[in-house]
């Protein structure tokens, strides 16, 4: 019970001012495309210089917590998830707004974030120790699992074809081999000078989701096909309160696999919400409805990706070993003043270690009105007129790509990539497991690299990648995920030929 | 079902065009040296390579299911606008500078693809009005605020 | 459309002449853009960050200095981008980590070496440490060669990629010992080889001292030697691996400081060469350092291009069998 009594500290003047400062400030950074959260704190850490360490640390926390957040506005409304924790929320919540539920869309992602990030927050506040170890449990064997069992979620993330999203997500998995492979240094399927530096995963994302978009567009033509005025329906807050009691069960599950995953140093903050996502649809009875705009889609993916906020900074503070990049970029926030996370941090520092921790709490909530606030505002987007749009879109998809790196090859990779996964649509093909595959493959390569250089170091191969209690249960869980993939499909089959046959 | 119809044709070149791309990075993969960066490369080839040449040969057969294809109508809405983007994005961002750019291609799309009337003053006017406010925004988020450094050639 | 690019570039080498003729008084005349081949967050962008966040003072280059990171393959990304693709205009400095590139540059398959760049200043020497575990059997230096000894090749050793600072540590360390160790290439920098450590993934590792340093406060893991010729100012209590037996000299010191691409104008290196030392004197800048635990280590550009030179000749040596 100890952050209680820093509870105070938040509120002075100058801090809670500052907490603001950070939520507003992060809500936008985190809307505008390419500005990923890590981007974000990293811009912050120089105003920090300035404040004494309490203080900056409320900034870059507050950024932290609400950029991730924010990131679901521009994933809503444009279709341009702003981070990887964002791309689950497209799936439905884009549909949502497509339909002119925009407002809903927004206050469900914005509560369900609350619900998830307090969560998060509380679990690091009383859990820490326990977190600590179970974070340390996962070596080069159990990172590679886990990794795999992300790419069970292909196959059924997609429901119009297996075979089409295994497809995808093999292009996925060779486009992140393109460039520099980490570990030897070799060159791999560099054709073309901007790929020298690999595919940016922020780039990839904006070209991926956010130029099919804009083609979807201009192909509608001049008049626009039929009917293009959405009406954009208000929606009261206590409707969206309902509705995610409503929901509790992609809540739980959202929170649940959010905090779990979010704490794996590496892994986690990139697939959460993905996971989360693949997840509720599985136990939801509704599990045909997901990915034509349905709330619980919407719910279980944002209340993830926040609640693996608070746990992934558990290896930053209790063992100072930054456990995601926005946590490496935090941990710079903390040397600059002299504080060293870890024992030190808790012991000597306190009033810095809660006043922090504290202001996550405080920043959840106050991310969760100022987004329920604007919520209705900013849903009026589905009103702007398709042309206005998709010049909008098509301008943000390249200052937000280029601002990634300030590099002009990014920008070409983004509209290549952008304009082949338009086609690619046309044919069947989505987006979503093929952004997957981008973003496991090199996990997957890495730590198999690295188990095996260890394994035949030490035990060898079978025995340190199928050995031990942790690696059993990892793969235990990716056969029954592939087996309940395979049985779902066939029985989906079996009723569709039913139907067809009626036909 | 009509035989080789324009989806199914267009099925056939798009898989073809998939299973092309997964055989040359296979081929890549298992020519290339050092053998040891190319391990896992050669994993996911194979597993690409099986599932691309199973999704052409149902495409030729004609017994894909998803994915609709463009109708031609669809293709001639979209050609204009993606020329536009694709000069925008691949020449004109760096030859012209970005503000520039995106402030002659933005209002170049809206006349494209705005429905009003093209002999209409006022709908120039307004085309324009949206096209500053657009880039007052972007100028004010990018290079004020986060201070990006685009390229600039003309103007600014 | 090759001939209007090809004009703009005329014009803007037309810029650049008349920028010579006034003789670059007027740089820096708007913010100059540091590329730094690691990951925000990692002890690189760290130190190159409060280095830095002074120069817009008037008293060092007037414009601030603004960090784009350009992470992947242990800096190749980077650095390759800086030697091919950045513009030579001075606007586009770069941070440079020895004998990381240099080491790749030797191995090969990358399109930089050391005359693709023209040193600025030096801000920073880091030792590479070899650190265990804090549960570990091992409690000096001679316990992990016995180890390593009696075991050829089962001592699995983390570090932060191939041909980086701890590689070469290790190799040394091999060398000088008549030993053979499991080297274990982390991808993610030090920090990943550091949780392996603490994991106890792995039995040793090869890291920073500044993240060692930290690490072993924490109570995390033991520091059993430093590779340098003499001890650190942070580790007093630390003997170096020459006091401890095996003959690793200073190859591995991670030196990190300023560069520019070649081709750009003299007279800018001149300017720059001249104020970046007094910028990273600057009170402030020692303070936050310190505070982080990262040992500094001022050079002059002279100075820095005779140590480059050094580390080339022993680099070639040392990696000429593998």
């Amino acid at each position: 019970m100890e952050f209680l009594l820093y509870m105070g500290d938040v509120f002075t003047p100058i801090n809670f001012g500052l907490l603001l400062l950070g939520t507003i400030g992060g809500l936008i950074l985190g809307a505008t495309p390419g500005l990923s959260p890590t981007m974000a704190v990293a811009l912050l850490i120089p105003f920090t210089f300035q404040l004494e360490a309490a203080q900056g640390l409320i900034l870059l926390g507050a950024a932290y917590t609400s950029t991730v957040a924010g990131g679901a506005v521009s994933a809503i409304l444009l279709k341009i998830p702003g981070a990887p924790a964002n791309i689950a929320t497209t799936l439905d919540g884009h549909t949502m707004a497509q339909k002119g539920e925009g407002a809903k869309a927004l206050q469900i992602s914005f509560l369900a974030s609350a619900v998830g990030g307090v969560f998060g927050v509380l679990l690091l506040i009383f859990l820490t120790p326990v977190l600590a170890q179970w974070a340390l449990a996962f070596g080069p064997s159990h990172l590679f699992w886990l990794a795999i069992l992300g790419v069970t979620v292909i196959g059924s993330l997609d429901s119009a074809s297996v075979v089409k999203g295994l497809l995808s997500g093999c292009i996925g998995l060779w486009l992140a081999t393109i460039g520099f492979d980490d570990i030897m240094g070799a060159q791999r399927f560099i054709f073309h000078p901007a790929l020298g530096g690999g595919i940016n995963i922020i780039a990839a994302l904006i070209g991926l989701f956010a130029i099919p978009q804009v083609i979807t567009m201009f192909a509608k033509g001049r008049r626009g096909d039929g009917a293009e005025v959405i009406a954009v329906q208000k929606h009261p807050i206590s409707g969206a309160i309902r509705e995610l009691l409503r929901n509790k069960r992609a809540l739980g599950i959202g929170t649940a696999t959010g905090s779990i995953i979010g704490l794996i140093p590496g892994v986690g903050g990139q697939i959460a919400g993905l996971v989360a996502y693949d997840q509720s649809k599985k136990f939801s009875p509704d599990r045909e409805k997901f990915g034509t705009g349905h709330p619980e889609g919407v719910i279980a993916a944002e209340s993830a990706n926040n609640a693996m906020v608070g746990p992934s900074l558990v290896p930053l503070l209790t063992l100072s070993i930054p456990g995601s990049p926005t946590a490496a970029v935090l941990l710079g926030g903390l040397l600059i003043h002299g504080i060293f996370p870890g024992t030190d941090l808790f012991d000597n520092h306190p009033d810095v270690a809660w006043t922090f921790i504290n202001s996550m709490l405080i920043g959840q909530v106050l991310m969760c009105i100022f987004g329920l606030y604007v919520a209705g505002l900013a849903a009026r987007v589905a009103q702007v007129p398709q042309a206005v749009m998709a010049a909008i879109v098509l301008g943000l998809a390249v200052f937000g790509s280029y601002s990634v790196q300030s590099s002009m090859g990014d920008v070409y990779v983004m509209a290549a990539l952008g304009v082949m996964m338009y086609f690619l649509e046309r044919f069947g093909f989505s987006a979503a497991p093929l952004v997957l595959g981008l973003i496991l493959g090199p996990i997957a390569e890495a730590n198999f690299i690295q188990g095996s250089m260890i394994a035949t170091a030490t035990d060898g191969m079978a025995p340190y990648f199928f050995g031990g209690p942790l690696n059993i249960l990892l793969i235990a869980v990716v056969i029954a995920s592939i087996l309940y993939s395979a049985w779902m499909e066939l029985r989906s089959r079996r009723y569709t030929s039913k139907e067809e046959i009626i036909a | 079902m009509s035989a080789p119809s324009l989806p199914r044709l267009q099925h056939i070149i798009g898989s073809g065009v998939v299973a092309a791309v997964g055989i040359w990075v296979a081929y890549v993969s298992y020519t290339q040296q050092p053998a040891e960066a190319f391990l896992f490369p050669r994993l996911i080839a194979s597993v690409f390579v099986v599932l691309a040449l199973w999704t052409f040969a149902k495409a030729c057969l004609g017994w894909t299911k998803v994915g609709t294809g463009i109708t031609a109508r669809q293709f001639t809405n979209l050609a204009p606008g993606l020329g536009v983007a694709l000069v925008y994005i691949f020449w004109a961002a760096k030859g012209l500078g970005f503000y520039t750019a995106t402030s002659i291609a933005f209002f170049i799309l809206l006349s494209l693809y705005d429905p009003a009337p093209h002999g209409a003053l006022k709908s120039w006017v307004k085309r324009v009005i949206i096209t500053a406010c657009f880039m007052a925004v972007m100028y004010g988020l990018f290079a004020l605020l986060l201070k990006v450094y685009t390229p600039r050639e003309v103007f600014f | 459309m090759k001939k209007l690019l090809a004009g703009a570039a005329m014009a803007l080498m037309g810029l650049t002449t008349s920028a010579v003729a006034d003789g670059h008084a007027n740089y820096p005349d708007r913010p100059i853009m540091m590329m730094v081949s690691y990951g925000a967050g990692g002890a690189t962008d760290f130190q190159a960050r409060i280095v830095t966040m002074t120069s817009g003072n008037e008293d060092a280059l007037g414009m601030p200095i603004a960090i784009l990171n350009k992470p992947g393959a242990g800096g190749r990304v980077g650095w390759n981008w800086l030697a091919s693709q950045a513009e030579a205009d001075g606007y586009t400095l770069g941070a440079y980590n020895i004998p990381h590139f240099i080491a790749q540059s030797i191995k090969g398959g990358v399109e930089y070496s050391r005359d693709s760049f023209e040193p600025i200043a030096n801000w920073g020497a880091d030792p590479a440490v070899l650190v265990v575990g804090k549960d570990s059997e091992f409690n000096t230096l001679q316990d992990v060669v016995d180890f390593a000894k009696a075991n050829p090749g089962k001592l699995t050793t983390s570090g932060a990629g191939l041909f980086v600072g701890h590689h070469i540590a290790a190799l040394q360390m091999e060398k000088a010992g008549d030993m053979k160790m499991a080297y274990i290439p982390t991808k993610g920098g030090g920090a990943a080889a550091m949780k392996a450590v603490i994991a106890g993934d792995v039995m040793a590792g090869i890291n920073n001292l500044s993240d060692a340093f930290r690490a072993a406060e924490a109570g995390n893991v033991k520091i059993l030697a430093v590779a340098d010729l003499e001890r650190n100012a942070f580790l007093p209590d630390v003997p170096t691996m020459m006091e401890s037996g095996l003959d690793v000299d200073n190859s591995s010191v991670n030196f990190r400081g300023i560069m520019v691409p070649k081709g750009t104008p003299q007279g800018i290196i001149d300017k720059l060469a001249a104020t970046v030392p007094a910028m990273f004197e600057n009170k402030r800048v020692a303070g936050k350092m310190k505070a982080g635990g990262s040992p500094m280590h001022i050079m002059t550009r002279d100075e820095v291009l005779e140590m480059w030179a050094a580390r080339e000749e022993t680099l070639k040596e040392l990696l000429a069998g593998l």
